[in-house]
């Protein structure tokens, strides 16, 4: 593994083998620091006044449609019997999926010590957030009576109610709201060194105070370093696990149903996987464009992005393989309303989803064996579109094909989205880019403390 | 005794003081509940909410009409003189609200008098229990005795009267759904004038002078649905005795009219008393139907389905049971049940009764071949012959209302021959049941439609009195009755809706409905039955015996004494009042049934005839005129429950279709939904097209009572008219239509998408034969694994254990369930556009699969609520532990805790589960909340729902029998769906008592648990069905 570069936060580290640079060009620390931090201090370009304008417009048109749907019932969306759970909460695990990737390059790669993270981390793990902030909007909002929401979690009240501990989405409530507070908190750690840099740049007062107050009197002596090293540790420590228990008990809420098509044991593996998937063809997709709006080539290299290919298409593959060992096990089983499942699944009324689902998540991923597709910009870019689409079709699949003929054929039906549906998922997805365009207009959006360490281990002689 | 008239005004003098008490109280509290056997209570009154209560004073002023009175009257309630003294729609309307909104208030300024507080206690009222009255409902010429649940002076729940013998404790989904339309906003609530508002007075104002010179009635014509009461056939009597010229129609769109020409011709008796055949269904072990619904919508009652269902119990494989032969063109429920079908168009059927007749040697062998001798049809015709002759005496055939006369006296000949007449078969004597005298002068006075029309087409009618009905819309399309009725100068319409029929008229009154009028009836048995009112009329209708009183004789006379006199009248003075508060208090008036008569058939009419009708053209599409499983007629088009209520066949809701095969579908180029134009004679109608597997070919079925132009909103532009094409000639089924594509396209909501099995073991069934080779077939249908729990279960051993067992064998599939449970529950309506996106909201429902030949399947119908699993999916999922389950083994639904995940929904395997995506009681007027049950909690929106085995049912009968401090019975809690199943398949109990019915039924050898293989162990289970082929045609 030519690529396995190691990196000691502790030491600065040595062990690093001839390996491409992570950082092109080899760029003077005050360089990075003016690259990164320039994107924030600059004058706002109107380009990101246009784009700014149109997510914020659909942001308010979720806010409108939201409303419409408290005021209004549930009933304005397409959920139906038997599909009781259509779009809303297809978005929710779509969403949470999308989230994935922040935690895993944040923690698992380094815990991992996989230094060409660094590049990449800050962004991904902002984008978790806001990812987790759409996706959480969903199963708040689709319950009945959302002003009754509350009684999901175990708060103390007069009926002495405890919320049934048995049931796979109470403990969906507290894997996502552990998982975005720890994501949270991982994030604001890793940026507390860049914010005293935009501190100690700021140019005028209102700038210092805001960013003084955010960055917690960091000043870089060594003894803060150590504890926040410690502290960046322990926490990617603690988040390590929670990339594979988010998703694992997302895929309970399936799982542990008794619906032919949900129960099945495979699904805690075989949806992380998905979410690894699908969070890193967005970023990748977000990535290619920033990279590019920003001119951050030098430090968002084509070695990273081609780096998260091979990672797409290994998940690619791993979910692949769960799509076919799926048909396999429903044949084994002998049981016949798994057979009819998939079966259904694969030439029913809803087969065209289920292939755009293979065609985008399984056959468009596996191009990128070819060194040519993989560090081809525009290639890159479709596929991971691609995943992205596909990644929504496969929890499209999963919830509504399962849901729309299960076991009575009395009841079967057919699932199709109100205008209100799609309009709601529309306006999440303005809100996502709103909080990334904020984000990026007015935080680091690169980890600039810590490619200045990728630069020294890039050069371990010095 | 003779004169009705002249009774009632005496009676009303003779009871005078003496009455105050009853008088002042209301009329309907002189009927005396089943729950409180108590009589004559004085001042009791029940209705808190007392609507449009101006006859109760209007009974006290005529009463204490002195100046003294008036005068405490206006001292007491000053506002209230003026409103009351000017009985107007606004005003009741007025009184209605203001009684409702204001019942717990006192402090307003509104009429606060309607509002009789339980302040100072009534007798036997005890707040909040329910009181339960006799009364019956008129229906296709036949009278249905009810017992009516009153709560708090509402009538909210109907069944069937257990004493009444056209009941026997069920009733018809129309019955159960009637509620709903006496609290029907869109009812007829004034008196309407040339179109414009009016009001009784008015009416009484030009009535008085224009009956008064009518002479002796040479223009005036009656026009009314077929009377069975005859309270009301006295008044008519005296009508046209008083007008001697006038003459008196009775029709209906729906009725028994070629079972009694059938007797004609069978039996020759024109003039003389009518006979109509009375089938005994429980007594033949083998039947054969000749497009007779029996089971489903020809039959005005539920009994033969209750006769029927009970040779279809079969407790072991021992037992046996009878066998049913069906030849229908549409795909009805007795055709589902039956154990071999014929599919056959409605025109062949004749040609079908004569073969067989020729092979029972009645006619000549030259009949016996259908085709060509070989086909299924003769076949059919031999093997059935000789399963007829080999229960001489034990079988039955029976003739559809479709079918004509000719057929209808083929088949009583062929009874004959078959030895059934006075076993399976009888014929009673419907005339001369009662007063002889009063019948010979309906002969005389009597028209049919036919003259009537043609006599208002010649301008010979001045005034036409029309008596409920919609003839505008339901006539004949070849009379052109609502062009005549323009031509005529008077016209009075008497009806409960401001129909097709009231716009067009001159006059229009509103109709008491039958749960607020007095009246009475005859069962299809002949027995009379009583009709108390619950509820002063919500908006001052009056029954046809109140208004014929007030033409004939210019009376205001009550409904209440023109009954009550007619009966008194009737029996020893001594003995009077008491049989009259008896005959209440059960609902019927007993020793009261027809007699049975024993004619002989006179085969050389019978041949005569059949000779005489003209034979069945092959060529062109025969269009069939059915009842609506919904609508009926058209007079329950307003109706939302039974709008609702699917189609047992092809459950569609909100609709009425094109019903035809896939074949003929094919020969006319269509596809399901597409909208067909059907010309025949002269009329012309659209309906969208339906496939209906097992249809016969080249025939097509149309529902009647769609497409009504005036109409309430819940009924407005639903479906299409099919009336539009039905002549007095085709009045059963019309041959050589003429079917063209319009291109247009009509979206149909069916509540199920798929009819399929596909192979599922979930109907279990088997043949009589397997079943006595492999008595446990129905466990042995699923091989699974150990089912093994992954919590610890709890065990039910304790206490009550509730269950249900539900025989597939007896269910036919009528709905009667679906509706009784909707109106016990509180269950919303959804509409059109809800039931297409598959959010109905009925509790139980009824799911329909075909099995076998697409184009001629076997179709089985399973009722399937909540099954109460004991290791209920729904219940580990609930996040907020909404759901869980009772000691009682119940699965309990806490409407208030729910937040509304919908993963329990979800994670149902039966699907019973339903959702309030919206506030569906949002928006009721209060006049329909009246219709609402008080002890069940109407949902909000955004909250799960399901059955609950009538949880406040068992709740109530638990608390009486520890309030009597005695152990409850077995079979005292009965489900709504129980109660009311004509056909008994639905047994509701303890499982925890070995000897309870519900116990006795789980352990037999056809008991089995839908998808019990995943180890929901579901407490409802079924019995598996049987069929019972003849051998020789399998």
């Amino acid at each position: 593994m030519s690529d396995l570069a190691i990196y000691s936060p502790a030491h600065g580290d040595a062990l690093a083998e001839v390996s491409p640079p992570l950082v092109e060009g080899q760029p003077s620390h005050s360089k990075v620091t003016d690259d990164v931090a320039g994107v924030t201090e600059r004058a706002v370009p109107r380009a990101w006044y246009v784009a700014i304008s149109i997510s914020g417009a659909l942001t308010l048109m979720l806010v409108g449609m939201l409303a419409h749907q408290v005021n209004t019932g549930v009933g304005v969306w397409g959920n139906n019997a038997p599909v009781f759970w259509g779009w809303p909460i297809t978005n929710f695990v779509f969403w949470v999926g999308i989230g994935h990737a922040g935690t895993l390059i944040s923690a698992v790669l380094f815990l991992f010590r996989q230094r060409w993270r660094t590049s990449i981390n800050r962004f991904a793990e902002a984008m978790t957030l806001f990812a987790v902030v759409c996706a959480a909007i969903f199963p708040v909002f689709h319950v009945g009576r959302v002003w009754r929401a509350y009684w999901l979690l175990p708060l103390p009240n007069s009926m002495d109610m405890w919320p049934n501990f048995r049931s796979p989405l109470l403990w969906d409530v507290f894997a996502v709201s552990t998982y975005a507070t720890v994501s949270a908190m991982f994030w604001y750690v890793g940026l507390i060194p860049d914010l005293a840099t935009m501190r100690d740049r700021a140019k005028t007062p209102r700038r210092r105070r805001i960013f003084g107050l955010l960055s917690l009197g960091w000043r870089g002596s060594n003894r803060q370093w150590r504890h926040y090293e410690k502290a960046y540790l322990l926490l990617a420590g603690l988040s390590t696990p929670l990339v594979l228990s988010v998703h694992s008990i997302v895929s309970f809420d399936f799982a542990v149903a008794v619906i032919p098509g949900w129960h099945t044991t495979i699904f805690p593996p075989y949806f992380v996987a998905g979410a690894i998937f699908s969070g890193f063809a967005m970023v990748v997709t977000l990535m290619v464009i920033l990279r590019w709006v920003f001119s951050l080539e030098h430090l968002v290299t084509m070695g990273h992005l081609e780096k998260m290919n091979k990672i797409i298409l290994a998940t690619g593959t791993i979910v692949g393989y769960a799509y076919g060992i799926e048909f396999f096990t429903a044949w084994y089983s002998g049981n016949p309303y798994e057979t009819f499942v998939f079966l259904n699944r694969a030439m029913g009324p809803y087969a065209w989803a289920y292939w755009t689902m293979v065609s985008c998540n399984v056959i468009f991923p596996q191009l990128f064996w070819f060194k040519r597709v993989r560090t081809s910009i525009p290639a890159m870019f479709a596929i991971s579109i691609f995943v992205n689409v596909g990644m929504w079709f496969e929890r499209f699949v999963i919830v509504t094909t399962s849901l729309h003929r299960d076991y009575l054929p009395s009841s079967w039906g057919y699932f199709s989205p109100t205008m209100i549906d799609i309009l709601t998922f529309v306006g999440t997805i303005g809100l996502f880019f709103t909080l990334i365009l904020l984000f990026v207009r007015f935080l680091p959006i690169i980890a600039i403390s810590e490619v200045k360490g990728a630069i020294e281990a890039d050069h371990p002689a010095h | 005794m003779t004169d009705p008239m002249s009774e009632p005004m005496t009676g009303q003098k003779m009871t005078g003081q003496k009455m105050t008490g009853q008088k002042t109280t209301g009329q309907k509290t002189t009927g005396h509940g089943m729950k409180s056997p108590a009589e004559g209570n004085g001042p009791v009154r029940k209705q808190p909410l007392q609507l449009g209560g101006r006859e109760h004073w209007r009974s006290l002023d005529q009463l204490s009409g002195t100046k003294e009175f008036r005068g405490w009257v206006e001292r007491e309630f000053p506002e209230n003189a003026t409103e009351l003294s000017d009985p107007s729609r606004r005003g009741v309307l007025k009184l209605m609200a203001a009684s409702l909104g204001l019942a717990g208030l006192t402090a307003c300024q509104r009429p606060v008098e309607q509002i009789l507080p339980f302040s100072r206690g009534v007798e036997d009222t005890i707040p909040g229990k329910a009181v339960y009255y006799a009364t019956s409902m008129p229906l296709g010429g036949v009278s249905t005795g009810l017992l009516v649940e009153s709560n708090d002076g509402r009538p909210t729940k109907i069944e069937g009267n257990p004493k009444h013998p056209s009941s026997l404790g069920a009733c018809s989904a129309y019955a159960q759904a009637s509620v709903l339309g006496l609290y029907d906003p869109d009812r007829s609530q004034a008196v309407y004038r040339a179109g414009n508002r009016s009001s009784w007075g008015d009416f009484q104002a030009f009535a008085g002078p224009h009956f008064s010179n009518a002479g002796d009635g040479a223009g005036l014509r009656f026009l009314s649905e077929p009377i069975s009461s005859p309270s009301l056939e006295a008044v008519r009597s005296h009508v046209l005795r008083k007008f001697p010229k006038a003459k008196w129609t009775e029709y209906a769109p729906l009725d028994s009219g070629a079972a009694k020409a059938g007797s004609e011709i069978a039996f020759g008796q024109q003039a003389g008393p009518r006979l109509v055949p009375r089938f005994a269904y429980d007594k033949a072990d083998v039947i054969l139907s000749l497009d007779h619904d029996f089971l489903g919508l020809d039959e005005p009652t539920t009994i033969p389905t209750r006769e029927f269902s009970r040779r279809r119990r079969v407790s072991s494989e021992k037992d046996s049971m009878n066998r049913l032969y069906m030849v229908e063109a549409q795909y009805s429920v007795t055709g589902a049940m039956a154990d071999h079908r014929l599919r056959m168009r409605l025109g062949d059927v004749r040609r079908f009764a004569e073969a067989l007749a020729a092979e029972l040697g009645l006619l000549p062998p030259t009949l016996r071949v259908l085709n060509n001798g070989q086909s299924k049809e003769d076949r059919w015709v031999s093997a059935l012959a000789r399963d007829l002759k080999a229960n001489t005496g034990r079988c039955l055939v029976v003739a559809g209302p479709r079918q004509p006369a000719a057929v209808h006296a083929l088949t009583y000949w062929i009874n004959e021959a078959l030895g059934n007449l006075g076993e399976t078969v009888s014929f009673v004597e419907t005339g001369k049941a009662e007063k002889p005298s009063a019948e010979a002068g309906r002969g005389t006075n009597t028209q049919p439609l036919e003259e009537l029309a043609a006599e208002m087409a010649a301008g010979q009618v001045d005034t036409l009195v029309i008596l409920g009905g919609n003839p505008a819309y339901n006539a004949p399309a070849d009379f052109d009755f609502t062009a005549n009725l323009k031509k005529v100068a008077n016209t009075i319409h008497l009806g409960l809706e401001r129909d097709e029929t009231a716009v067009l008229c001159q006059w229009h009154l509103p109709e008491a409905h039958y749960l607020e009028a007095w009246g009475d009836g005859r069962a299809h048995d002949g027995t009379v039955s009583l009709q108390q009112p619950l509820i002063q009329p919500l908006y001052g209708g009056k029954s046809a015996s109140e208004l014929l009183a007030m033409v004939s004789s210019h009376e205001n006379l009550r409904g209440y004494d023109i009954v009550r006199n007619y009966w008194l009248a009737r029996w020893a003075s001594s003995a009077g009042e008491k049989t009259w508060r008896r005959c209440l208090h059960d609902g019927l008036v007993p020793d009261t049934a027809y007699t049975v008569s024993r004619p002989k058939v006179n085969a050389k009419a019978i041949r005569a005839a059949l000779k005489l009708a003209p034979a069945a053209t092959s060529d062109g599409i025969e269009i069939g005129f059915y009842p609506d499983s919904g609508v009926y007629d058209g007079r329950f088009t307003n109706n939302g429950w039974l709008q609702e209520a699917p189609d047992p066949m092809t459950k569609l809701t909100w609709d009425n279709a094109a019903l035809m095969s896939a074949a003929t579908a094919s020969a006319l180029g269509v596809e399901p939904g597409d909208v067909v134009s059907i010309e025949a004679a002269g009329g012309e109608t659209m309906m969208p097209v339906f496939i209906q597997p097992g249809h016969a070919d080249r025939s097509i079925s149309l529902a009647l009572g769609y497409g009504r132009m005036q109409c309430g909103q819940v009924g407005q532009g639903t479906g299409r008219n099919a009336y539009l094409i039905r002549t007095a000639a085709g009045s059963g089924f019309l041959p050589g239509a003429e079917v063209r594509k319009t291109g247009q396209k009509h979206v149909l909501a069916s509540t199920q998408e798929h009819q399929s099995m596909e192979g599922r073991p979930l109907v279990r069934e088997a043949t009589l034969e397997d079943y006595t080779e492999h008595p446990n077939f129905a466990t042995e249908a699923v091989e699974h694994p150990p089912l093994l729990s992954l919590y610890e279960e709890p065990s039910y051993d304790q206490g009550h254990q509730w269950g249900m067992a539900i025989d597939l064998n007896s269910c036919v599939g009528c709905n009667a369930c679906l509706v009784a449970c909707q109106s016990e529950n509180n269950i919303p309506v959804v509409g059109k556009d809800e039931v297409l996106r598959g959010r109905e909201m009925h509790w139980i429902r009824l799911d329909r699969y075909y099995a076998g030949d697409p184009e001629d399947p076997q179709a089985v119908s399973q009722p399937v609520n909540c099954q109460q699993c004991e290791n209920a999916p729904c219940e580990n999922v609930c996040p907020v532990a909404a759901t869980a389950h009772s000691p009682e083994g119940l699965n309990d639904m806490a409407y208030n805790r729910c937040v509304g995940t919908r993963y329990c929904a979800n994670n149902c395997p039966y699907k019973v589960r339903r959702f309030n995506f919206f506030d569906f009681s949002e928006g009721l007027a209060e006049v329909q909340k009246m219709a609402f049950n008080p002890n069940v909690t109407v949902r909000v929106r955004g909250v799960m729902e399901k059955c609950t085995y009538c949880v406040q049912r068992i709740q109530e009968k638990k608390i009486a029998a520890r309030a009597d401090g005695r152990p409850l019975e077995d079979g005292e809690i009965k489900t709504a769906c129980q109660q009311t199943c004509p056909a008994e398949a639905i047994v509701f109990g303890d499982i925890n008592d070995a000897e309870s019915r519900v116990s006795k039924l789980k352990a037999q050898n056809r008991d089995y648990a839908m998808l019990g293989e995943l180890n929901t162990k579901p407490r409802t289970t079924y019995l598996a069905k049987l069929r019972n082929p003849n051998p020789e045609l399998t």
